[in-house]
C-alpha cells in the first residue's frame, strides 16, 4: 500500500468549501419569501442546511482521513443493505411519498434516501469489482455483464419509486466506471443501442413522461400544465441578463418557481447573479471535475481510480442534468443540484464522498 | 487481455474534454437564454407578474352650440377580481353575492376563472358609489374598484335620435355616440402592479400608472332652445294627431348647421332597450324616403326661374283640373282646377299642371340635372350613420310621364335631410351646403377647442337674383297660399307644403299621407328653415297646409324669438279668408271718451276697470296686432288725470 502523503487536494477543498458557501447563500435567497409564507421563518431552510453543511463538513474531513481501501472491505455489505433500503422504501406505508415518488425512509427532517446510499454503494462496490476482474473487462459474460446486472436491478428498484432521475445518474456514473475501466467499445455501441430502445419504452410506458418530453419541446403549448416549470425556469433566467438582480433581488422566487431552493435553484442563481454568477458557479464545477479527474489519474491503483471516478462522475452528471433542465435542453427529472440545491441527506453525501475523493488524492502518484 | 494503465488514463481524459464541452454547451445556451432571449423573456415575465386594474378613460361630453350639456357621465365604478389573488373563493363569492345582490354560484364561476382579472358580469358592472364602497369596506383580497362610468343624459329623450347611446364598455352603439365614438372614447388607462403567485405585491417592482386620455368634448351645432321648442310641438303633435311618426328638422340655411332635429316616436338613450330597435335604429329625417309631394316643386321653380323661362307675375296659365301628358291625365289636387292664374298663383296655390307645364319647359334633362344639382340622388354627408341616398328615376326611363310627375314631387323618393338641403340653397342665394352636426372639439383639460368644423359649401347651384325670386314666391305662398297656417305676424316667413303620397306594394295608399311642409323666415335674410313631416295624422283633413304648416309655422316663430331674430316690418300681408283668424291692429284709445269707444271697436273686446269717462292708460300699446276678439284692457280716468 502506497504511503499516504500529508496533503490533501487543496484546490479541491476550496472548490468545495466555495460551493458550499454559494449553496448556503443561495438556498437562504431562494428560500427565505418560501420559508417565511410556510414556515413564519425567512431562515427555515437555511438553518437547516447551515446545520447539515457543518455535519457534511465534519463528515468530510473525517473521511478524508480514512483510508479509501477501508469502503472495498464493507462494498457487499454496503451493497446490500442498500439493496435491501430500495425494496423497503417500495413497501406502501413504509416509504414515505413525496412529490409522488415513495422514495423516503425515516421521520420528518431525519428521513433519508435509500436511493442516494445506493448511488454510492454502487460505485464502491463497482471500483472493487471492476478493479478485481480487469482481465475480464474485454468479455462480456465474466467482465460487463455482471456489473450491469447489478446496475440495472438497482435501477429497476429505483425506477419503482419512481425516480428516473436518480436512477439515470446511477446508471450514468456507472456506465463511466466500465468505460473507463476498459470494456470494448463496440460493447459500448450496442449497450446505446439497448438503451435507446430501452428509453423509447420506458416513456411510451407512462404518460407523464411523454407530456414532460412534448413540453420540453415547445413549454408554451401548455404554459399552466407540463410547460409551467420550464417557462418559470427561464422567466427567471432569461431577464437576469448579464449582471443579474442582484442578489436576493429575484422575482420568481415569489411562489412563481415552487420550492425555489430545491431543484431549480440555479435558475434563482442566474436570476439574481446573472451571467456571470451562473458560468462562475459552472467554474466551480469544471474546477471540481478537473481535480477529480486528476486525482482518479494520480490514483496509485485502479480501484482508485473507478472510484475517484465514479465520484467525480456522478456529481458532474447530476450536475449536468440538472443544469440541462433548468435551461430548457433537458425534459424536467426532478433532480437536485449538488452543493446548491436545499437537502440534507443528500448535500451530507456527497460531503463524505469529496472526502473520499480527498483520501484518494493523498495517495496520488504525482 | 489486460487493459493497461494507458488505456485508462486515456479515457480518463476523455471524460473530462467531454465534461468541459458539457459545460461549455451550457455556457452557450446560458448566454442565448439571457442575452438573445432576454428581452422577450423580461416582457412575457413581467406579463405574468403584473396584474392590470383598468382604469376607463371618461367619455367625451357631448354640448349644444351654448354649452348646455345634452351627453356627460356619471360615476359608476366596477367591481373587478384577480382570481390568483382570491385567498377563500367559496366566502369572496359569498360575501360579493349578498352585496352585489347575485347568486353565489355565478359569482364563485367569474372568480375562479383561469385569467388575470375578470369583471364581475353583469352585478358588478357600473355599480352605484355606495355599493361600491361597501364592496371596498369588505376588504376581500384580490376584489378591486375600477373607476368607471355610465352614460347619461340630462335631458332624457331629447335628441335621442341623434345623440344615440353608449353601450356598457362606454363604447358608442348609434347616434353621434357611434360616428364620433373614435374621438369621444378616449383611451382606457390602466395601474400595473407587480404581485408573486399569492398575489401580493412585490415591493421590488414598482407600480405603473398609465392614466387614461379622456375623450374629447363634442360641441354640436344644435341649439337646445330651438331643439326644445322642437321636441315640444312635435309632442303636441303626436298627442293631437297621433300620426304612424312625425319628424322635424331646423337649420341654418347660410351654414348647413343643424339647429334642431328630432323624430317620434323616440326613446330615452339610457333605457334604449324599453323599445323596439326599429325605433332607435332609424333616424327617420335621414334615413326615411318617400315622395316629397309638393315641397318638391320648389326645386321646380328654381330651376325654371334660374333658366329664365317663367315671369311669375305676367305669365299666365290655365288649370282645367288636369294636364294630359303622353295621353295620360294628369289631375290637379283641386277638383275643377284653379281656372286662370299667374305662374305665382301657380305657385301659391301647389297647381300640378301648373308645374308640369314649368316641367316642360326646363325639359327632362334640364330638370333632372338641376335635381342633381340640388343634391337629390346623392347622400348629404350629414356626420350622422345610416343616411338613405334614395331613389330618383333612371336616366334611360325618363319620359315625358315621368318628367311631368317629377316635376311636381311624385315618382321621386327623397330623404327630408336632402329636401331641406336643397330648399336651403334655393332660397340662401343658390349655395348647397352639407349638412352638419359637429360644431367643434374641446379638449376636456383645458377647456380649448381642438378642432372646428367650418361650413362645407357643396356647389352653387342657382343665382341670387333667382333665389330672391323664389323667397318671394314662397312668402307669398304663406301669405296668400297653400301655406297661410304658417303665417306668423311679423315674421315674413316663407314656405311650401306637401302632401305626400304613401306607396306600400306599388301602390298608392288611401287615405294615408305624410303631411309636410318646408318653411324658412325672415324672407328677405332667411336665419332658419325648416321642415316637418307628420305621417298619417288621425282626424284632420290629411293635407299639408292644415297639420305641417301651423306646426312648422309655431317652431320658426319661437325659435326666431329665441334665437334673438327681430320681427320685420313691411313683409306681406296676409290675404284673410273665410274662416282665417284676423289679426287687428290696436288702436290709440288714450283719451278717447268712453262712450266713443264703447261703438266703434266691435272687433275687438274692450274691458274698462277705474271710474271716469276718459282712457287714461292701455294694454297692449297702440300698433300691436291682435286677433280678432281678444281684449284690450282700458283704464279710465278723467281727463284732467291725464295730462300727467
Amino acid at each position: 500500500m502506497p504511503k499516504a502523503k500529508a496533503a490533501p487536494d487543496f484546490l479541491l477543498i476550496a472548490v468545495t468549501l466555495t460551493l458550499l458557501a454559494v449553496g448556503l447563500i443561495m438556498v437562504y435567497s431562494a428560500s427565505a419569501v418560501w420559508a417565511s409564507y410556510k414556515f413564519d421563518d425567512a431562515f427555515y431552510f437555511a438553518k437547516r442546511q447551515l446545520l447539515f453543511a457543518g455535519m457534511g463538513i465534519l463528515a468530510m474531513f473525517t473521511v478524508m482521513n480514512m483510508n479509501y481501501l477501508t469502503w472495498r472491505a464493507w462494498a457487499k455489505v454496503l451493497l446490500g443493505v442498500c439493496f435491501l433500503l430500495l425494496i423497503v422504501v417500495l413497501i406502501p406505508g413504509i416509504g414515505l411519498k413525496r412529490g409522488g415518488a415513495s422514495s423516503w425512509l425515516g421521520v420528518g427532517a431525519f428521513s433519508i434516501q435509500p436511493s442516494e446510499f445506493m448511488k454510492m454503494a454502487m460505485i464502491v462496490f463497482l471500483a472493487k469489482f471492476l478493479s478485481e476482474n480487469q482481465k475480464h473487462i474485454t468479455t462480456v459474460k465474466k467482465g460487463i455483464l455482471p456489473s450491469l446486472a447489478l446496475v440495472f436491478s438497482a435501477f429497476a428498484l429505483i425506477l419503482l419509486q419512481p425516480d428516473l432521475g436518480t436512477g439515470t445518474v446511477l446508471v450514468i456514473t456507472c456506465l463511466m466506471m466500465v468505460f473507463v475501466a476498459g470494456a470494448r467499445i463496440k460493447h459500448f455501441v450496442f449497450l446505446g443501442a439497448m438503451g435507446l430502445i430501452g428509453f423509447v419504452g420506458l416513456v411510451l410506458s407512462a404518460p407523464y413522461r411523454v407530456e414532460r418530453i412534448t413540453s420540453f419541446l415547445d413549454p408554451w403549448k401548455d404554459p399552466l400544465g407540463s410547460g409551467f416549470q420550464i417557462i418559470q425556469s427561464l422567466y427567471a433566467i432569461g431577464p437576469g441578463g448579464l449582471f443579474g438582480f442582484g442578489l436576493g433581488q429575484s422575482r420568481q422566487k415569489f411562489q412563481y418557481l415552487p420550492e425555489p431552493q430545491t431543484d431549480f435553484i440555479f435558475s434563482i442563481v442566474s436570476e439574481e447573479l446573472g451571467f456571470i454568477g451562473a458560468v462562475f458557479v459552472l467554474l466551480l464545477f469544471c474546477l471540481l471535475l478537473w481535480r477529480g479527474i486528476r486525482i482518479a489519474i494520480g490514483a496509485p491503483d485502479l480501484y482508485g481510480s473507478l472510484l475517484a471516478v465514479g465520484i467525480v462522475g456522478m456529481i458532474a452528471v447530476q450536475v449536468m442534468i440538472n443544469i440541462a433542465v433548468v435551461t430548457g435542453l433537458l425534459p424536467v427529472t426532478g433532480i437536485t443540484l449538488p452543493f446548491l440545491s436545499y437537502g440534507g441527506s443528500s448535500l451530507t453525501l456527497i460531503l463524505v464522498s469529496i472526502g473520499v475523493l480527498l483520501n484518494i488524492s493523498r495517495y496520488s502518484k504525482y | 487481455m489486460r487493459v493497461s494503465a494507458v488505456t485508462v488514463r486515456r479515457r480518463l481524459i476523455f471524460i473530462l474534454i467531454a465534461g468541459m464541452l458539457i459545460f461549455g454547451i451550457f455556457t452557450a445556451r446560458l448566454a442565448y437564454v439571457q442575452f438573445y432571449m432576454n428581452g422577450w423573456l423580461t416582457r412575457q415575465a413581467l406579463d405574468s407578474w403584473s396584474r392590470q386594474i383598468p382604469y376607463e378613460a371618461e367619455r367625451g361630453d357631448i354640448l349644444d352650440r351654448n354649452g348646455e350639456v345634452l351627453a356627460t357621465n356619471v360615476s359608476r365604478p366596477s367591481v373587478l377580481v384577480v382570481p390568483k389573488q382570491v385567498r377563500d373563493p367559496v366566502k369572496t363569492a359569498e360575501k360579493l353575492a349578498r352585496v352585489l345582490n347575485a347568486s353565489k354560484e355565478h359569482i364563485y364561476q367569474l372568480i375562479t376563472k383561469k385569467a388575470s382579472t375578470v369583471y364581475i358580469k353583469p352585478e358588478g358592472r357600473k355599480i352605484s358609489n355606495e355599493k361600491a364602497a361597501e364592496v371596498r369596506s369588505l376588504h376581500l383580497p384580490g376584489v378591486f374598484i375600477a373607476e368607471d362610468f355610465k352614460r347619461h343624459y340630462p335631458y332624457g329623450r331629447f335628441l335621442s335620435h341623434v345623440l344615440g347611446f353608449a353601450g356598457v364598455d362606454n363604447q358608442g352603439l348609434i347616434g353621434l355616440e357611434s360616428y364620433y365614438d373614435d374621438l369621444l372614447k378616449g383611451v382606457r388607462g390602466h395601474v400595473d402592479f407587480y404581485s408573486d403567485a399569492q398575489g401580493n405585491r412585490m415591493s421590488s417592482l414598482k407600480d405603473k400608472y398609465v392614466p387614461p386620455k379622456d375623450g374629447l368634448d363634442l360641441v354640436l351645432t344644435i341649439d337646445h332652445r330651438v331643439q326644445t321648442i322642437i321636441e315640444r310641438e312635435l309632442d303636441q303633435t303626436e298627442q293631437k294627431y297621433h300620426p304612424d311618426n312625425a319628424i322635424a328638422i331646423a337649420m341654418n340655411p347660410n351654414t348647413g348647421e343643424i339647429l334642431g332635429i328630432s323624430t317620434r316616436p323616440d326613446f330615452n338613450p339610457e333605457n334604449y332597450q324599453n323599445v323596439a330597435p326599429e325605433i332607435y335604429n332609424h333616424n327617420l329625417p335621414i334615413w326615411r324616403t318617400y315622395e316629397p309631394g309638393s315641397t318638391f316643386k320648389v326645386i321646380t321653380l328654381a330651376a325654371a326661374l334660374q333658366e329664365h323661362l317663367v315671369d311669375l307675375q305676367h305669365d299666365s296659365f290655365y288649370d282645367p283640373g288636369y294636364i294630359t301628358v303622353a295621353g295620360t291625365d294628369l289631375h290637379c289636387w283641386k277638383r275643377g282646377g284653379h281656372g286662370s292664374e299667374t305662374f305665382l298663383e301657380v305657385v301659391e296655390n301647389s297647381c300640378n299642371p301648373g308645374f308640369v307645364e314649368l316641367g316642360q319647359r326646363l325639359g327632362k334633362d334640364r330638370l333632372f340635372s338641376y335635381i342633381h344639382k340640388f343634391g337629390f340622388g346623392a347622400k348629404t354627408g350629414i356626420d350622422l350613420e345610416g343616411e338613405s341616398t334614395g331613389i330618383l328615376f333612371k336616366e334611360d326611363k325618363i319620359g315625358p310621364l315621368e318628367a311631368a310627375t317629377t316635376a311636381f314631387g311624385q315618382g321621386v323618393s327623397v330623404t327630408p335631410i336632402q329636401q331641406i338641403a336643397a330648399v336651403a340653397a334655393a332660397i340662401n342665394g343658390g349655395y348647397l351646403y352639407t349638412p352638419y352636426l359637429a360644431k367643434e372639439w374641446v379638449d376636456p383639460e383645458t377647456g380649448e377647442v381642438v378642432s372646428r368644423n367650418a361650413p362645407q359649401l357643396r356647389r352653387r347651384v342657382i343665382s341670387e337674383e333667382t333665389s330672391k325670386k323664389v323667397r318671394y314666391a314662397l312668402e307669398s305662398v304663406v301669405a296668400n297660399g297653400t301655406g297661410r297656417n304658417a303665417f306668423v305676424e311679423g315674421y315674413r316667413i316663407g314656405g311650401k307644403t306637401g302632401t305626400a303620397q304613401k306607396v306600400s306594394g306599388g301602390r298608392y295608399l288611401e287615405n294615408n299621407y305624410i303631411l309636410s311642409f318646408m318653411g324658412f323666415a325672415p324672407a328677405d335674410d332667411p336665419q332658419i328653415i325648416v321642415y316637418v313631416a307628420v305621417d298619417n295624422p288621425k282626424g284632420t283633413v290629411q293635407f299639408g297646409g292644415t297639420v305641417a304648416a301651423p306646426l312648422a309655422g309655431k317652431i320658426i316663430s319661437d325659435s326666431l324669438q329665441a334665437l334673438g331674430v327681430k320681427k320685420r316690418t313691411g313683409g306681406m300681408e296676409k290675404e284673410y279668408r273665410w274662416g282665417d283668424e284676423k289679426m287687428i291692429e290696436v288702436p290709440d284709445l288714450v283719451g278717447e271718451d268712453k262712450q266713443t269707444i264703447s261703438e266703434e271697436y266691435y272687433d275687438l273686446k274692450i274691458e274698462a276697470e277705474g271710474t271716469g269717462d276718459t282712457v287714461i292708460r292701455q294694454q297692449p300699446q297702440a300698433g300691436v296686432k291682435l286677433k280678432a276678439g281678444s281684449k284690450i284692457r282700458v283704464y279710465l280716468g278723467d281727463k284732467n288725470d291725464a295730462g300727467d
